[in-house]
């Protein structure tokens, strides 16, 4: 079985923090990791390898230092790993970077043969979109389950999931090669260990530019993103309080009486 | 000639605190300052983290000084009126340091919260007492510099508290515990005097070294009203590596072999036994194959630079593979190392939901002496048919071994029960070479277990010195040793 898991790099949650004045996030100094939510695609793809035997690649696209995203992944115990990194996808949205990131799985079916999976995380926590993984699916022109929360048997070129819904859960049975994206009740992410790190660390990764995807130029970066982030802004917050005293005992169940009635009133209760 | 019974015990007495001693103490500091005669406000200053309500005791009085002329005023106050004066900062000690058992007044510190100069050329920083240690990190870190004597465990707990305790905690093994940093103090006496004690001397040699006994002196021999700390450069890079072995003594045996043959000393080297490695790591519902492994260590690499730790940790991690190590899994990104700090610092809560009913135990031993303790553990824990998981810093020997109440037994059972367990446990610690307590103190919760780990004489002259500095037994009476009038 052979699986691709794109991957990103996003600043550390809870190091985050926005220029107020630009509305963008500010990157320096804040450590970047792999997207928490990429975890459970890998160890879901690395759990189908160790049941079905294969092999599973690690991709991203982004800036030179994501290869560090890359090779964690390697050291959990993705096979290979490949960046995707030019200067011209900067600022690509979901629509390009779908693009992108469908472009160089297309390559790896050339260069080694068909792929049976791609599976990514439901979403990254920094854009928050949980597009990225379904535009993937479009630009290949194949099935796509979003909110994977299990998988139950991969057998004679299906594969039978669970797919987490508002009310329950949905069961699909979808032909490979197919694109999942996963939530995090699928599996829990296994944790680097010493082999994998220096593993990681010897390993050549692999680097495609937009030359080696052969893409058209108007169609990356900010300027091929049919999308704009035209203004961020933290939204104001606002607290009313409203104080019903009781001033004795016997004003109590007045007081509570009153609270209630203004609760059914704002439609609360 | 004096005879044993020559010297008679008698009891502490001090004066109530009345409505006419409140209204003195709000002329000193202000009514704002004050709480008097209002059981609800007063009880928070009754207990500190100790969980076991029975070393709890009320204040009849709260004051929060501002200054130190303040500090000043209400101790000689106090020694005038007679009324025991407790000292507290966050509120966060664990052996009961803070709580006033002879009532009177707490004299809580939190107003007194100011930096008061940060000199980054001799990297050093004046404080006050009621300053969050952690925001003295947050404070100089852009500096590139950091206070190196900060426990591990808590985000709130004061400077003033943390000097008062000589608070210790994870990188002790690396870089000590408080008393190490601490070079400078204002104090203010048992009998009201305001003394400054050192600076910002690297050397100082001129007469006693009284700022290494007011460290760790659990707030009986002064009030600290300034402290100065040095500082350290702050480390560029840091790892964990989380390794798996066997049993305690496959883990143990690898802890002195990281320093002599590794040639590394690093920030930390947490243990975890057996029980607290299964109930936390199934507490966490963390998916580390945990089952197997007899016990963990979490060791932690600090330096410079990136390539440095790694180097550091790649040797570690391979003493740990050639020593019988299961697995090492290493965080080197913020993310990762949270989820295996985690398993570390929820035991406590992992085991509140099998009782809430625990006694957080503190004993020291020398580091080879680990793997027996551990087994001794299991022998009191199968005796008295309690849990006592075993956790600490394998790397200073600082172990919290920790009885759980039986939640099968009445709280009744486990309160009788409990000082038989501690006495064996401690006895166990005292023949090994140990002690009962390495950085939480002693207060109150361990002053009547103090004579099975030290003489009487050592206890005599504890007790002189406290004669000899608070004649009239104003500050914080009846911690470490039950104090003479």
């Amino acid at each position: 079985m052979r699986i691709v898991v794109p991957i990103k790099q996003v600043p550390e949650t809870s190091a985050v923090k926005m220029d107020e004045a630009t509305g963008t996030m500010i990157r320096d100094g804040v450590e970047a990791i792999i997207n928490p939510l990429d975890l459970y695609a890998i160890e879901i793809a690395i759990q189908l390898r160790e049941i079905h035997g294969g092999e599973v690649v690690a991709i991203s696209m982004g800036p030179p230092k994501a290869s560090i995203a890359l090779r964690e992944a390697i050291a959990m115990g993705c096979d290979s790993a490949i960046l995707i990194s030019d200067k011209a996808f900067a600022g690509s949205d979901t629509w390009a970077t779908s693009n992108v990131l469908a472009a160089a799985i297309r390559r790896i079916t050339i260069e080694n043969g068909p792929i049976d999976l791609i599976v990514c995380g439901e979403r990254a926590t920094d854009g928050d979109t949980g597009q990225v993984g379904p535009g993937i699916a479009s630009f290949l022109d194949l099935p796509v389950a979003s909110y994977v929360c299990k998988i139950n048997e991969i057998t004679n070129g299906l594969c039978c999931v669970h797919r987490m819904v508002e009310d329950g859960y949905e069961v699909l049975q979808i032909q490979l090669p197919t694109v999942m994206t996963v939530v995090k009740e699928v599996a829990s992410p296994r944790l680097p260990t010493l082999r994998g790190k220096q593993k990681a660390k010897k390993v050549d990764l692999t680097i495609w530019d937009v030359k080696n995807l052969a893409l058209e130029g108007s169609k990356l970066g900010i300027n091929g993103s049919p999308t704009r982030v035209v203004k961020i802004f933290r939204p104001s917050v606002a607290r009313n309080c409203k104080k019903f005293i009781a001033l004795d005992d016997n004003a109590i169940q007045a007081a509570a009486d009153r609270v209630v009635g203004y609760l059914q009133e704002k439609k609360l209760i | 000639m004096k005879t044993k019974g020559s010297i008679k015990k008698r009891r502490l007495r001090y004066n109530h605190m009345t409505p006419k001693l409140a209204a003195e103490l709000c002329k000193i500091s202000g009514e704002k300052y004050v709480i008097y005669d209002d059981k609800e406000k007063l009880e928070p200053y009754s207990h500190d983290e100790v969980a076991e309500t029975q070393y709890a005791h009320m204040p009849e009085a709260l004051v929060r000084p501002g200054s130190t002329t303040e500090v000043s005023s209400i101790i000689k106050w106090a020694n005038r009126r007679k009324v025991p004066v407790t000292p507290r900062g966050a509120g966060s000690g664990l052996s009961g340091g803070a709580v006033p058992i002879h009532g009177g007044v707490v004299m809580h510190m939190d107003r007194m919260n100011k930096v008061v100069e940060y000199d980054r050329i001799n990297m050093t920083i004046t404080v006050e007492p009621g300053m969050v240690t952690n925001d003295i990190n947050d404070l100089i870190k852009g500096d590139g510099l950091f206070y190196a004597g900060y426990p591990m465990s808590l985000e709130t707990c004061y400077i003033g508290g943390n000097v008062a305790e000589n608070a210790g905690g994870g990188k002790a093994v690396k870089y000590g515990v408080t008393a190490r940093y601490v070079i400078g103090l204002e104090i203010v006496t048992p009998t009201g005097d305001i003394i400054t004690l050192g600076g910002k001397l690297v050397k100082d040699v001129t007469g006693y070294n009284v700022i290494q006994l007011m460290v760790g002196s659990e707030g009986t021999l002064g009030v600290f009203t300034k402290i100065t700390l040095r500082l350290m450069p702050l480390p560029k890079a840091n790892v964990d590596l989380l390794c798996l072995f066997k049993t305690p003594d496959e883990a143990i045996a690898v802890v002195p072999k990281i320093m002599t043959a590794g040639g590394i000393i690093p920030t930390a080297i947490e243990f975890m036994d057996k029980t607290s490695v299964q109930t936390t790591c199934q507490y966490l519902n963390e998916s580390i194959p945990y089952q197997q492994a007899g016990a963990m260590l979490l060791i932690t690499v600090d330096g410079p630079n990136a390539a440095q730790v790694e180097q550091e940790y790649e040797a570690i991690g391979e003493l740990c593979m050639k020593n019988g190590a299961i697995e090492v899994y290493v965080a080197d990104n913020f993310t990762t190392s949270q989820r295996i700090w985690n398993v570390r610092k929820n035991i406590a809560e992992a085991f509140k939901v099998i009782s809430p009913h625990q006694s957080l135990e503190d004993i020291v031993v020398p580091i080879a002496s680990i793997p027996e303790m551990v087994r001794e553990l299991q022998v009191l824990s199968k005796k008295y048919g309690v849990s006592i998981p075993c956790y600490g810093h394998a790397g200073d020997g600082n172990l919290h071994a920790t009885p759980v109440m039986n939640p099968a037994w009445t709280l009744k059972r486990w309160n009788d029960t409990l000082p038989n367990i501690l006495i064996d446990l401690y006895t166990i610690t005292s023949r090994l070479g140990g002690t009962i307590s390495g950085e939480h103190g002693i207060g109150h919760k361990r002053k009547k277990y103090m004579p099975l780990v030290v003489s009487k004489e050592y206890l005599g002259m504890l007790r002189s010195i406290k004669k000899a500095l608070d004649p009239n037994s104003i500050l914080n009476p009846g911690k470490i040793f039950n104090t003479l009038a």
